[in-house]
């Protein structure tokens, strides 16, 4: 019988080498010039790397809270103090007000099923020994190296109302009534925009998957098919808790990279239409900022996004905190 | 020694790093003034500014102009700006996505041109004034703030109204409707016949009609209220009346108009005149070098037409989309940049723009073109037909206001039954409301 237990506190990584303690005593007077020469060298080498990460992250960064307090059109250099005006403007904003349902619409319903899906496809491609599984896993992947503007423009012929991939289908399975105008129905315009981005993301997060599959011993899963587990009782006792810290991580990027990813999909395939059905927060923060000449405003959103994704990971952190569990 | 190497090595690249993000100096040549010039490349191309400006420089030995020219010029200069750098003359009108003339325009951040209408045109007797044709300027496009003072100057002028294909309206025996009783009885007929009255390439491009439309409806005066937000303006009987007649025609639009009407598929719309599914869209001339090489129907040819009036021989507008030249107030060569501009109206200059099919306001100019051009031109000389010209007024941003959006993005909302004519109605009552108070 194999056992999974967690290990003791203070040892989580199994591969850390012991403390070379024996080499340090043998150099002896010599090691404290080294370091502060060690010193020197490091913060010469982190240097420029700090530099660009100030004037472009953080300078910016706080740039957009402070902008965020002022009424300014992007050009003029009279620049006006209006407190958390644009803040209490937002509540009222009723473009913004389903901007922000759309954003979180989109997170949740894309993540649980980008997510789901990279893990189901990732074991059984790990564990089902598949014919071909290097081609689907090719195939699944090609989606992340393509550029935005590529996939909104195959997602324009998938979509198309009339020839499109998805209508040609339904015809040719005699299923005309289930025939949609996929980008022009308000009420399917945001989700065909999910699926666009489900596409484009499974392929990474299944690769990742996969790689952290594939390094759980093989032993485990043969200890448990001997007791009689099912591919499912696997799945969820051996796979899922031994891949938990990698899907934590991923979970938290996922979240992140899915509020920009809505963005340019966004923008490239419908431009936020047809009046206003499929904007998200960041495609109305560009629009304010730039286009209606309220670049305060669009900072204020900014906030919030930030506000937003900040919160939403560390709920999701928090949410899916346990004990790590090895192998 | 070999740690200060490094440290030097770091602030090399940390100070090559800063350099690099702040290059591009003034390139001040001996003596001669740098004049910038900034243009959007539109469906005219190039060449013709590299040539106008060659034409200029041989006069003006002491001038060395710069031209920065691109399909997407507000991304390239907006950055410099920010930056302080400003060009001297942007060749840009209002109505494009970045809107950063009319950014600018609410700032106030454009020269007064006034004294360029009353300079004479270089190696010319005229004035500019004298030589641009009658009501294209002192409108709410060139003086957007309402005043006697010209901030834009016209640069090329196009007529935009409803597109269609002549060659099907002929081999079916159908007139152009010039009632909108005409036009929903054609509707009727075209339908029986799998035909749509109407789509457009996206909302956007319902500008042109609703300008017309408004101005049909209620006048010249009427048209002015809507556009600088006069109170309750869109509760009287002739907003409600525009209201009316378009949520009647959106009754008749292709069922596709909607799915094609992004950024992705607009051009699937415009297709569908091509192939002879829909009858008529809003649009600008600059539709037959767009869709040049676009499948058609047999005999298709390009024709525009005026909105149907309102009654029975009444006046009918039809919108023109002028472009416009301006200079930044915080431009360095401010003088020889007006002396530019009103080169830009020189018998020479409008030459060399009138070969790449741009045409500039200028008096005489129109009878001298040939081609589809000349038949879109004419337009203007139907006697119960007027030129439009302007747009909604300038007013300090309002947050989360875009009565554009409000005024043509809700039609696809009317078409899929989302939203109802009051709902539209009330909508922008509301925006315009807003925008009232801050521009008083």
């Amino acid at each position: 019988m194999t056992t999974i237990s967690a290990p003791p506190p203070g040892s989580t990584d199994r591969t850390s080498e012991p403390a070379p303690s024996a080499g340090r005593s043998r150099r002896g007077a010599r090691v404290p010039a080294r370091r502060r020469g060690d010193v020197g060298f490091v913060l010469a080498c982190l240097l420029p790397a700090l530099v660009l990460f100030a004037v472009f992250m953080v300078v910016p960064t706080v740039n957009v809270f402070r902008m965020s307090l002022y009424t300014w059109s992007g050009f003029s250099p009279d620049l006006r103090f209006v407190g958390l005006d644009n803040f209490t403007r937002l509540f009222d904003d009723e473009q913004f007000v389903r901007a922000f349902q759309n954003t979180v619409a989109l997170l949740v319903v894309v993540t649980v099923v980008t997510m789901g899906m990279g893990l189901f496809l990732a074991a059984i491609m790990t564990r089902q020994r598949l014919r071909g599984r290097n081609l689907y896993r090719f195939v699944l992947y090609i989606p992340n190296v393509l550029s935005v503007v590529v996939i909104a423009a195959i997602f324009s012929a998938v979509f198309d109302q009339e020839n499109g991939l998805l209508n040609g289908v339904l015809r040719l399975l005699s299923l005309d009534g289930l025939q949609q105008v996929w980008l022009g129905d308000q009420k399917l315009v945001l989700w065909s925009v999910a699926i666009a981005m489900v596409w484009q993301s499974l392929g990474y997060y299944m690769v990742l998957y996969m790689s952290s599959m594939a390094s759980i011993p093989e032993e485990l899963y043969e200890a448990s098919a001997l007791d009689g587990a099912s591919a499912g009782r696997q799945f969820f006792t051996i796979t899922l808790p031994l891949i938990w810290q990698n899907l934590r991580t991923t979970l938290t990027f996922f979240v992140m990279s899915a509020v920009n990813l809505s963005f340019v999909l966004v923008r490239a395939m419908t431009g936020g239409g047809p009046d206003g059905s499929s904007e998200v927060l960041l495609s109305y923060l560009y629009k304010q900022a730039y286009t209606n000449s309220s670049y305060g405003y669009g900072m204020a959103i900014g906030v919030v996004i930030f506000a937003f994704s900040f919160l939403v990971s560390l709920l999701v952190s928090r949410a899916t905190r346990r004990e790590p569990v090895q192998f | 020694m070999r740690r200060s190497l490094v440290l030097a090595g770091a602030a090399v690249t940390v100070l090559g790093l800063l350099a690099g993000c702040s290059a591009g100096g003034d390139g001040s040549n001996s003596g001669k003034t740098t004049l910038r010039v900034a243009a959007l490349e539109g469906g005219y191309g190039r060449d013709m500014y590299a040539q106008v400006i060659q034409a200029y420089e041989a006069s003006r030995p002491d001038v060395d102009v710069q031209l920065q020219i691109s399909k997407s010029i507000e991304d390239e200069i907006t950055p410099n700006m920010k930056a302080g750098r400003y060009p001297d003359v942007v060749v840009l009108g209002q109505g494009r996505k970045a809107a950063l003339t009319e950014t600018l325009i609410k700032d106030k951040a454009l020269e007064d041109l006034t004294p360029v209408l009353k300079a004479k045109v270089p190696g010319e007797d005229k004035t500019v004034g004298d030589k641009l044709i009658e009501g294209i300027v002192g409108n709410l496009n060139t003086n957007p703030y309402r005043t006697d003072q010209t901030y834009l100057m016209p640069m090329y002028y196009a007529p935009t109204g409803l597109f269609y294909n002549k060659g099907l309206f002929a081999q079916k025996g159908w007139q152009t409707p010039t009632t909108w009783d005409e036009m929903f009885a054609l509707g009727d007929t075209a339908k029986a016949q799998g035909i749509s009255l109407f789509t457009y390439p996206t909302a956007g491009y319902l500008d042109s009609f609703f300008f017309a439309l408004l101005a049909d409806v209620g006048g010249e005066q009427f048209y002015t209220d809507v556009m600088t937000y006069k109170q309750g303006v869109w509760q009287t009987p002739q907003a409600r009346q525009v209201l009316d007649i378009t949520t009647r025609l959106l009754r008749y639009a292709a069922p596709t108009t909607v799915g094609y009407a992004n950024e992705q598929d607009f051009t699937k719309n415009q297709q569908s005149i091509l192939d002879n599914k829909a009858l008529f869209m809003p649009n600008g001339t600059w539709i037959v070098g767009e869709m040049a090489n676009a499948p058609r129907a047999n005999g298709f040819q390009w024709g525009l037409t005026p909105l149907p009036a309102v009654t029975a021989g009444g006046k009918r507008y039809i919108t023109t989309s002028v472009e416009s030249v301006w200079i930044p107030t915080a431009a360095k060569h401010k003088d020889a940049a007006k002396d530019f501009i009103a080169y830009l109206y020189s018998d020479e200059a409008a030459k060399i723009f009138a070969k790449s099919n741009a045409i500039q306001p200028l008096k005489g100019i129109a009878s001298g073109l040939s081609g589809e051009n000349a038949e879109f031109y004419k337009v203007y000389e139907d006697p119960s037909v007027a030129a439009l010209v302007g747009g909604f007024a300038s007013t300090a941003p309002v947050e989360g206001v875009d009565i554009k959006a409000t005024l043509f993005d809700t039609a696809n909302s009317i078409i899929s039954g989302d939203k109802t004519e009051d709902q539209w109605q009330a909508a922008l009552n509301d925006a315009s409301e807003k925008l009232r108070q801050a521009g008083d």
